[in-house]
Formats: structure tokens, C-alpha cells, sequence
């Protein structure tokens, strides 16, 4: 009851340690169309449901390429995210310059996630409204990371953020022990199955389902339309909510500027 | 703002020859200010981080500030999980960054270097100057060793050379450079970088010479 | 809660009527509901412990470490919000890298412990910021000085301790740590006893999951903070959850 004291600016701590401010923006977060993503011991594949803003619109994009080795899908907001986008894509190509070698993962995601900190604690910026999995295969493997606006960031084998994304987490949940050894084309199917999850009512289709590939010897790249139709296809039978119970999230309003 | 327009102490060539399996540098341990032989114990050939073998001619200040720039950072680099995992052909891209950015800048840092190492399987030697010239290559020399021991290196250089004729073929050249340099003395250091015994540099140690060539008999 | 709704808890920099800055003391509030971190300081080395609540089981085992180094000899185990815990961390890195090119030497945690908590301290002054939600242990073992422990708080307050607790189970810790005999107890040793105490905190019921990490600095580790050994962490673990389960069917918890 005495939230809305407390809520207003990030700068302010509530009685019980929290930052309403920064828990507004992962809402925001939640708010964001759906993406996963899920690795083996030599690939990544990042999935998104894309959203249409507008019913002249195209699909908004979700899924951006960074540099060979790294690609990132993003949840909320999605203007915050191309400013992040824009700022990792500078970090690798300055790697490249002065180290003649890919970044890191691992340290872009540290250096994100302390950009990400550095707007919780002043007064004057707000938290970023985006999330992010980074998916990243580099000199010490296959990655997949979450970033927030908290300044967190985590090292995943499996994970699933945005609208709907609890009944893709219990799905990967359910399988993410045998992801390790799995193949490329498992892979894309387990995020396939997991996306459809996420998609409701909605079919998922070639045009609002969006996956990208990256791993040993694989650059970064979309999985093309007609390639993802047939695999939808070889899955079978539209829209299948298995537990809808699972579902904490309302579907995104249509002038939602979350992907 | 007055720069740097001159080195001050100085250490000799470098040379730098990679083996099958390994990479081997050598430098004398001798400071000259001008052409006194003013130190008789300075190090040239350095460890950065678990792989790389680091050997500097030209200024020696300039050389201990570069190896702080390195440690430097390495230790941004250390986690607890996994040792600095920047790769000898890393660290050679990023000096070469920095002595072409200081250069110019108009204040170069004095120094031509070697850089060689080992890792995962990949085999590296290059060179790097106060310029922020660059390169990599499977012999390496600086300073006055560019003119005299280069060319034996290159001839001497194969494949398949053993760690001990490639130390053979460095203290030979070593010799030479002695005979001919009048900023060497015969105390040298020889490092050698092998993916399995990681980084070992020798304590220095004196050549054997021979002079008998230069005695004019009747 | 009193403070609540008087108007006076809404910035650092308002105190209220008898005295208190609530604000400093909400940002300790979001210390004490992390997971523990303990910190024990016994004849040969610092050990620290780590309770890492996992937010799902599909993180990845031994990532996002609660555990960290500033330079290479002093070792950090930390308890609150994570990223705010890691902008001090990287300032301590920054102070170490400057000490280490202007004195050619390692900083002392000592010196590094003062510049730091001044640094949290800032935070706690102005409307436009708020204080660091973490708090840190700070270790080291020296041949010089021998073990030094540090904790510094939200407030900017630093102490030396022989043995210290944060976090949701810290009372417990502390009574814990009282009865151990520090001066004579050896690093393996304590490795055991916080492994030991951790795991008797830790709420299975209330709380998620959780990964022990166990760190040390030490005469054996050459002064380098390092990661306990994975053999003997894995004996430490064995030994406090066979423990806990002689406890549990005894039923003499407290």
C-alpha cells in the first residue's frame, strides 16, 4: 500500500531493500513477445515470436546478428534495444581491431550488464526496458546468456523470457538435460516446439516465428522462411497449448512498442 | 609539451626463431646509455601471462611501461575459473595498437619487440616497432640483429628444426652479433615457449667466444 | 514498520526527527534478504562461503560466481544485489590497478577496504544517487600481515573482523563462528565449518536452490585468492549434508 511512495524513481529504496523502478522495467520486459533460446555442446539457436505492431505493418524483428560468433534476441523495449545492439556490435568490432580476434562473450555481457547498473543508481537515467539472451560461440565454447535490467546477467543451458515464456521454460525445463548432446536439427525443433508454446491462440507461422543459428564452424544467421515453414510443418497441427495453467502473462496489446 | 625524441637506456637486438612445436628468443642482458656499457643486468626477455614470451630492444624504460600496460591487462582478464586466456597472437595485435597510437600521438614508446608463444596448437612469432609496424613471420630480429642475424636465421630456418638446433642456430647468431655489435656483451638470455612446458627463460649465461681469428700471426 | 509513511525514508538525505537515515537502512534490507555470505579469518588464510540462490536449474554450473578477486591476492565474497555489488567491485579493481602503478606493489586490503568504503559512503550523501544495496568481505593473507578480514556495509562503515556473516542466515553464522577456535583452526578446516554452517541456513523449504561457492586466500594458495579445491569442497559438502540429516532425524535442531 505504500508502493506508490516508494515506486517512483530508481533512487529510492522501498523498507523491504527493493527497487520498484527496476522491477517496473523487467515488467517490461515480461510485456516483450516471447523469445528463447537453448544450447548444445557446439551450437546456439535463439528463436522469437515477432510481433505485428500494426495490421499494415511488417513483423517487428527480434533477432539481431552482432558480429560471426554472436548473435541477440531481445524482450521489451524495443528502441532500448537497439541502442544496446548498436553499442555491443562497437565492442566486437573494437576487438577486432585491437586483438585481431572475436570478443568474448562472456566479457560483453559483463560490460553490458554494467552499463545496465550504471542506469539503476542515478537519479537522472532510467533503468533499460529490454532483456536480452546473447548467444555467442567463442575460444571457450558454445553461450547463452540472460541479461536484465538489473545489471544480472546469467549463464544458461536453456532459457525463456518475455510474454508467455513460463510454459516455454516448463518445456525446456523438461528437456534441457539432453540439449548437450544434441544435434543442430534437435535443436531448432525443441525451439520450434518450445516457441509454439508461447504463441497462444496465434499459429506460429514462418512469418511470426524468427531463428537464428550460431555455433563451431557456424557463423551467425538466420534460419531462412520457406526453411522454418518446413519445419513447422514436419511438427504438425497449429497452435498447442499444453499447459495453459503455466501462462502468467496477458497477450501484448496490438500498439504494444514491446517485441 | 616536450616528447620523447630519443631512447636514453638501451638493450640491443632481440632475435626471436620458431621450432617445431615452440618458439625460442634470445637478447643479451646489457643497458647501454649511449655507448657505455652502463647496466650489465637487464632482463629483455620477459613471461606476459601463462603463454607469451615478451623480448624488447630500444628503450628500456619504455620496455618495463609496456610490460605494465600488458599485466595491466591480464589482470582485467583473470577470472577464478579460467586463467587470462589472451592468445601470444592477441597480445601482439594489441601492442601493436598501442605503439601505433602512441607513435602517433608523437610519443613513441622506443621500442622494437618480439613477441612469440604458444597456444591451443598455434604457433606464433611477430614483431612489432616504435612505429607500430607489424608482422609475423617464422624468424624475427631487431636493431642491428635485422641486418647481420636475420639472414642466418632465414637460412638456418625450417620446419621441422629441433628446440636444440633452433637453440643452436640462436647462439650462433648471438656470437655473431657479438663480434660485430659494439652494443652487446656476451651474457644472454634464451626463452622458449612450448604449448606442453608453457614458458621457460634461461637464467643469463655467457657465451663461449673465440678470438683467436683476429690475432695476426707471423 | 514506523519509519514508513513519515515522509522521512524517502531520500539519503533527509534524516528523520530522532536521528536515522532510513533510506541507508532500506538499502541493508537488501543485504539481509540475499543469500548468506560468511567470511573467517583462522591462523593460516581467509575462507570465504557463499550461499548462490539459483534462479532456475538450467543455470549453468560454477557461472555468475557471488565470489570474485580485486587484482589477484585480495578476495571478495558478496551479498545483496549482484550488479551493484560488481560496480564496487570494479572501483576496487580500478584503486588496485592505480596503487599497483603508482607504488609498484599489491595494495593492502586494508588501504583498499578505507578507499572503498569512502567510495560507498559518497553514496549515501546526495538526493540524486543511492547508496550500493551489497555488502562485501574482503580478504587477504599476506607473509607480512598474515590474515585480514574486512566487511563493508551499505552505510560505508567498514571493520575488521576475525569471523563475519551477511545475509538471510547470518545470526545463525555468527553464533556458529563464536564457538570455533580461530586462532588455531587451519583453512581446510574452516572450509568444512562453513560448509557446515551454510548448508544448516539455507531455508530448502522457503528458498530455491542453492550452489556453494568456497573460496580461500591463503599461505597454501601463495597469497592468490583462488577457488577452494574442488576435491575438498565436494568432502566439505559430503560431511555438512551428512550432518544435517544426523539433525534432522534427531530432531535437536534449535
Amino acid at each position: 500500500m505504500f508502493r506508490t511512495m516508494f515506486d517512483s524513481d530508481v533512487t529510492t529504496f522501498s523498507p523491504m531493500g527493493r527497487l520498484h523502478q527496476i522491477e517496473y522495467a523487467q515488467e517490461a520486459v515480461k510485456q516483450g513477445g516471447a523469445t528463447l533460446g537453448l544450447r548444445s555442446d557446439e551450437h546456439v539457436v535463439i528463436a522469437g515470436l515477432l510481433r505485428q505492431t500494426k495490421k499494415l505493418s511488417g513483423h517487428q524483428p527480434k533477432l539481431f546478428v552482432i558480429d560471426d560468433h554472436m548473435a541477440v534476441s531481445i524482450a521489451g523495449l524495443t528502441a532500448d534495444a537497439r541502442l544496446l545492439i548498436k553499442y555491443m556490435r562497437t565492442e566486437c568490432l573494437n576487438n577486432k581491431y585491437v586483438f585481431d580476434s572475436p570478443l568474448q562473450v562472456a566479457t560483453l555481457v559483463a560490460d553490458l550488464a554494467d552499463k545496465a547498473q550504471s542506469h539503476t543508481q542515478d537519479y537522472s537515467s532510467r533503468p533499460y526496458g529490454v532483456g536480452l539472451l546473447v548467444a555467442g560461440y567463442d575460444k571457450s565454447g558454445p553461450h547463452l546468456f540472460e541479461t536484465s535490467p538489473s545489471g544480472s546477467a546469467y549463464d544458461f543451458r536453456a532459457q525463456a523470457i518475455g510474454a508467455r515464456s513460463q510454459s516455454a521454460r516448463t518445456y525446456l525445463e523438461r528437456h534441457y538435460e539432453t540439449f548437450a548432446d544434441a544435434s543442430l536439427e534437435e535443436l531448432i525443433t525443441h525451439a520450434l516446439t518450445a516457441l509454439r508454446e508461447t504463441a497462444g491462440d496465434t499459429e506460429l507461422t514462418a512469418e511470426n516465428a524468427s531463428i537464428m543459428i550460431v555455433g563451431k564452424d557456424t557463423p551467425a544467421h538466420e534460419l531462412a522462411a520457406d526453411d522454418i515453414a518446413a519445419r513447422l510443418a514436419a511438427l504438425g497441427g497449429g497452435a498447442a497449448a499444453e499447459d495453459d495453467a503455466a501462462n502468467d502473462d496477458d497477450e501484448g496489446t496490438n500498439e504494444n512498442p514491446n517485441a | 609539451m616536450q616528447r620523447t625524441q630519443q631512447p636514453i637506456v638501451t638493450g640491443t637486438s632481440v632475435l626471436g626463431i620458431k621450432f617445431d612445436g615452440g618458439v625460442m628468443v634470445a637478447a643479451d642482458t646489457l643497458g647501454s646509455y649511449g655507448s657505455l656499457a652502463r647496466f650489465r643486468d637487464l632482463r629483455r626477455v620477459r613471461q606476459a601471462g601463462e603463454y607469451t614470451l615478451l623480448g624488447g630492444s630500444g628503450d628500456y624504460m619504455d620496455f618495463e611501461a609496456m610490460l605494465e600496460y600488458v599485466d595491466e591487462l591480464l589482470l582485467e582478464d583473470t577470472t577464478l575459473d579460467a586463467p587470462p586466456s589472451y592468445t601470444p597472437r592477441e597480445l601482439h595485435q594489441y601492442l601493436a595498437r598501442i605503439y601505433y597510437n602512441k607513435r602517433s600521438e608523437f610519443d613513441p614508446l622506443w621500442n622494437q619487440l618480439v613477441v612469440g608463444g604458444v597456444r591451443d596448437g598455434d604457433v606464433f612469432l611477430g614483431y612489432v616497432d616504435l612505429q607500430g609496424t607489424h608482422y609475423e613471420d617464422e624468424t624475427v630480429a631487431t636493431g642491428y640483429g635485422s641486418y647481420i642475424a636475420r639472414p642466418l636465421l632465414r637460412e638456418a630456418y625450417r620446419d621441422d628444426l629441433t628446440e636444440a638446433e633452433a637453440r643452436k642456430v640462436l647462439e650462433d647468431a648471438m656470437r655473431v652479433l657479438f663480434y660485430r655489435d659494439a652494443r652487446t656483451i656476451n651474457r644472454i638470455q634464451i626463452g622458449v615457449a612450448t604449448e606442453a612446458g608453457g614458458i621457460d627463460i634461461s637464467e643469463p649465461f655467457e657465451l663461449e667466444t673465440d678470438w683467436t681469428v683476429g690475432i695476426r700471426k707471423h | 514498520m514506523s519509519s514508513i509513511g513519515t515522509g522521512y525514508d524517502l531520500s539519503s538525505t533527509t534524516y528523520s526527527p530522532d536521528g536515522r537515515v532510513f533510506q541507508v537502512e532500506y538499502a541493508s534490507k537488501a543485504v539481509d534478504n540475499s543469500g548468506t555470505a560468511v567470511g573467517i579469518r583462522v591462523s593460516d588464510g581467509v575462507v570465504f562461503g557463499v550461499e548462490k540462490l539459483l534462479i532456475s536449474p538450467m543455470l549453468l554450473h560454477g557461472s555468475n560466481r557471488r565470489v570474485s578477486t580485486i587484482g589477484r591476492h585480495i578476495g571478495v565474497a558478496s551479498s545483496g544485489l549482484v550488479a551493484d555489488a560488481r560496480a564496487l567491485i570494479n572501483r576496487g579493481n580500478q584503486e588496485a590497478n592505480a596503487w599497483k602503478s603508482t607504488y609498484g606493489e599489491e595494495i593492502s586490503v586494508k588501504v583498499l577496504t578505507e578507499r572503498l568504503a569512502s567510495f560507498a559512503q559518497v553514496y549515501t550523501l546526495y538526493g540524486g544517487v543511492r547508496p550500493f544495496g551489497c555488502a562485501l568481505l574482503l580478504g587477504s593473507w599476506t607473509e607480512a600481515a598474515g590474515p585480514q578480514l574486512y566487511m563493508i556495509q551499505p552505510s560505508g562503515e567498514a571493520y575488521g573482523y576475525f569471523g563475519v556473516a551477511v545475509g538471510k542466515g547470518k545470526a545463525a553464522c555468527k553464533t556458529d563462528i563464536e564457538k570455533l577456535d580461530l586462532e588455531s583452526m587451519t583453512c581446510e578446516e574452516a572450509v568444512v565449518e562453513i560448509a557446515k554452517m551454510i548448508h544448516s541456513v539455507h531455508d530448502s523449504d522457503k528458498d530455491k536452490e542453492y550452489e556453494l561457492e568456497l573460496s580461500w586466500v591463503c599461505r597454501a594458495s601463495g597469497g592468490r585468492h583462488q577457488l577452494v579445491p574442488a576435491e575438498l569442497r565436494d568432502s566439505a559438502l559430503a560431511i555438512a549434508t551428512a550432518e544435517s540429516s544426523d539433525d534432522d532425524s534427531s530432531s535437536d535442531d534449535d
